[in-house]
């Protein structure tokens, strides 16, 4: 008896459940006017935050053959990010440009002015002078709690078409890429939403269209979109943006040597007591490596086909910390500022370990 | 991620555990439309099919010889996909991936490396069949679906390292299904499904999955005067696999059976000189 009426019992609730789960399946498709859920979103995102992001046309001089003088127009994307009409773009879209022309979403054609840029983490901030009305500003969402497999929204200028929206999804996160000084950038997120040339510095947004990234590379044999970009997350942005406004460059920290990664074949082979590693091939004249007793190379030596210095120090660990290749001591140093102190734990001349601490001093700037 | 554990009791043969996992799987879909406000349907399945998925497919490395201008040797690399099909670490991937290689090196998700051997061919419908000795608890083998069901324009989701860049997830439609595909001098796809998910050089023998998490097909060639991806990517469907494995994983069958018949070939020649 007991068993029948359990059954019967759970059998209503399934029943229930039923019900319930139909009800609210069929809920939603009532209210939608003949579009999905997610094509919904997708027309809410690009009608809310498109007026945001803008052309930019970077127009810089050439001579040509005969000394005549050419203009020549570049093209990429922009966000607005905030009501004052500070724009963020790539480093590589105003890099040459004499002349900055910004195209705002209504048509609207403004001169835009350089505030600051940063080469290393390819990224610039511009401003226009244009009212308020007419600007919309881009809210900054979160790109460190992004799913690979989470949707996303492009919009940008491909090719000089304005305006354009592509979608995907999030690829893989935690990518490296290098920018165009050689310079290690991390936390790349990889989508697979069409990034194209003129894409770059536009916006990559979640399904809240929240800013989570700023397009700027692609992997492609072809030279246009083949499933494979690359955007700057949003967390460097925000980390960067507030310098660059105030000083028109972001200060990172130095340490004043060059450093190369330590393979353990090549220890092995010249017989270093440290198998991991950055080495050291040589410090900066009263730089902070050189006044903290830091050493450099004094040697070179033939490993196989290769050219290696030898004779400087190798460091071994960073505040305690192991670290494998020269990328993980350049990385660790680009998280602290400048006036932070590190303590290294290096091999002196291969054999002797000792502990040093390096004051971090602002980076010498170019220019 | 309460959604993940719910399908699997439902999947339970008991008739209880059906119902009660059905039960739980409205309740969880109630609880989660309430909650989840920042993700659509559409990217929460995305996003679990991944995270269920991911630990199965595996980069493959391959380091062949080669010699550079001076002669000197140095190992040219290679890199394709595959994915885990038994708990005993058999991989699916394309034979053109592991063709002609010295040294096989897989990488699975969680960033070990295992060194591979090919244990069966299908030169017909480039598959193979490698094997690492990794213990069970790092394997974790993906179900095979059924192909025959697929529709034309349901989502697929393909995982694999587009030249070289592992474990990268890309999504499209079914854009046809049952072509006959040539690739090659010898090899026809049968049955190819098509997709619009960016299928790239290195995506080679990754697996397309649906919307359910199951293996539909094998990326194996892509249609592209470019060479890299322009939205037409071919997929073996799962049910070819189906039907090769059980050669692939031991030879002993096909072997037994060339020895049967060789036997049988020289009983008739011996009856037929006795008879003569």
């Amino acid at each position: 008896m007991r068993a029948v009426a359990g059954l019967v019992g759970s059998s209503l609730i399934v029943g229930f459940a039923l019900l319930l789960g139909l009800n609210l399946s069929t809920s939603p498709a009532g209210s939608s006017l003949a579009v999905t859920e997610d094509e919904q979103n997708n027309i809410e995102v690009y009608r809310a935050v498109a007026p945001a992001v803008v052309n930019i046309t970077s127009i810089s001089v050439e001579r040509d053959f005969f000394f005549n003088i050419v203009p020549r127009q570049g093209t990429g994307s922009g966000c607005i990010i905030n009501p004052e009409g500070y724009i963020l773009t790539n480093h590589h879209v105003i890099e040459d440009a004499q002349r900055l022309e910004v195209t705002l979403a209504d048509g609207s054609k403004w001169r835009g002015k350089l505030v600051g840029t940063d080469p290393d983490s390819d990224l610039a901030v511009i401003k226009i002078e244009a009212p308020r009305e007419r600007l919309v500003s881009l809210p900054m969402g979160d790109s460190n709690t992004l799913l690979v497999g989470q949707k996303v929204l492009a919009i940008g200028n491909p090719f000089g078409l304005g305006q354009t929206l592509s979608t995907g999804v999030v690829s893989s996160l935690k990518r490296t890429l290098r920018a165009r000084n050689g310079v290690l950038m991390e936390d790349i997120v990889q989508t697979d939403a069409s990034i194209n040339p003129g894409n770059s510095g536009g916006a990559l947004l979640d399904s809240s269209g929240r800013l989570i990234g700023v397009n700027t590379a692609i992997f492609s044999p072809t030279g246009a979109s083949v499933g494979i970009g690359f955007a700057i997350p949003v967390s460097t942005a925000k980390r960067l943006v507030p310098e660059l406004i105030a000083k028109g460059y972001y200060a990172y920290p130095w340490i004043g040597a060059t450093v190369t990664t330590l393979v353990p074949e090549d220890a092995r082979v010249v017989g270093l007591a440290a198998d991991r590693g950055a080495l050291i091939v040589e410090t900066v004249r009263s730089g902070p490596a050189a006044k903290a007793g830091l050493q450099g190379g004094t040697r070179r030596v033939r490993v196989g086909n290769r050219i290696i210095i030898l004779g400087g120090d190798v460091v071994v660990a960073i505040d305690g910390r192991k670290l494998e290749t020269a990328d993980d001591l350049i990385n660790t140093i680009r998280e602290k500022r400048p006036g932070d102190t590190i303590t290294l734990e290096v091999y002196r001349g291969g054999l002797q370990r000792d502990r040093l601490q390096v004051l971090l001093e602002e980076r010498p700037r170019q220019r | 991620m309460l959604c993940r554990g719910e399908v699997k009791t439902s999947r339970s043969p008991n008739g209880l555990g059906a119902g009660l996992g059905l039960v739980f799987l409205i309740i969880s879909l109630i609880w989660e439309t309430g909650t989840a406000a920042a993700l659509t349907k559409s990217e929460e399945n995305t996003i679990r099919v991944f995270q269920q998925v991911a630990p199965g497919v595996v980069n493959i490395t391959t380091t062949a010889v080669a010699y550079d201008f001076f002669f000197n040797p140095y190992p040219a690399e290679g890199s394709g996909s595959g994915f885990i099909v038994t708990e005993e670490g058999h991989i699916v991937t394309n034979l053109h991936v592991v063709r002609d290689q010295v040294e096989l090196e897989v990488t699975l998700a969680d960033g070990s490396k295992w060194p591979a051997r090919v244990v069966g061919k299908a030169p017909a419908s480039d598959l193979a069949l490698i094997k690492i000795e990794a213990p069970r608890e790092a394997v974790k083998p993906l179900p095979l679906g059924p192909s025959k069901g697929v529709q034309v324009g349901q989502k697929v989701l393909a995982v694999g390292s587009p030249f070289g860049l592992g474990h990268t997830l890309t999504t499209g439609t079914v854009s046809s299904v049952g072509r006959d595909v040539r690739v090659s001098r010898e090899v026809v796809i049968r049955g190819a499904i098509q997709t619009n998910a960016a299928i790239n050089p290195g995506n080679s023998g990754g697996p397309l999955i649906n919307s359910q998490g199951e293996v539909i097909g094998v990326n194996t060639a892509i249609f592209s005067p470019t060479g890299a991806n322009v939205g037409i990517g071919f997929a073996i469907p799962s049910e070819t696999v189906r039907q090769l494995l059980p050669g692939l994983v031991s030879p002993w069958p096909r072997v037994v059976s060339w020895v049967l018949a060789a036997v049988l070939v020289g009983l008739f020649v011996w009856w037929l000189r006795r008879r003569l």
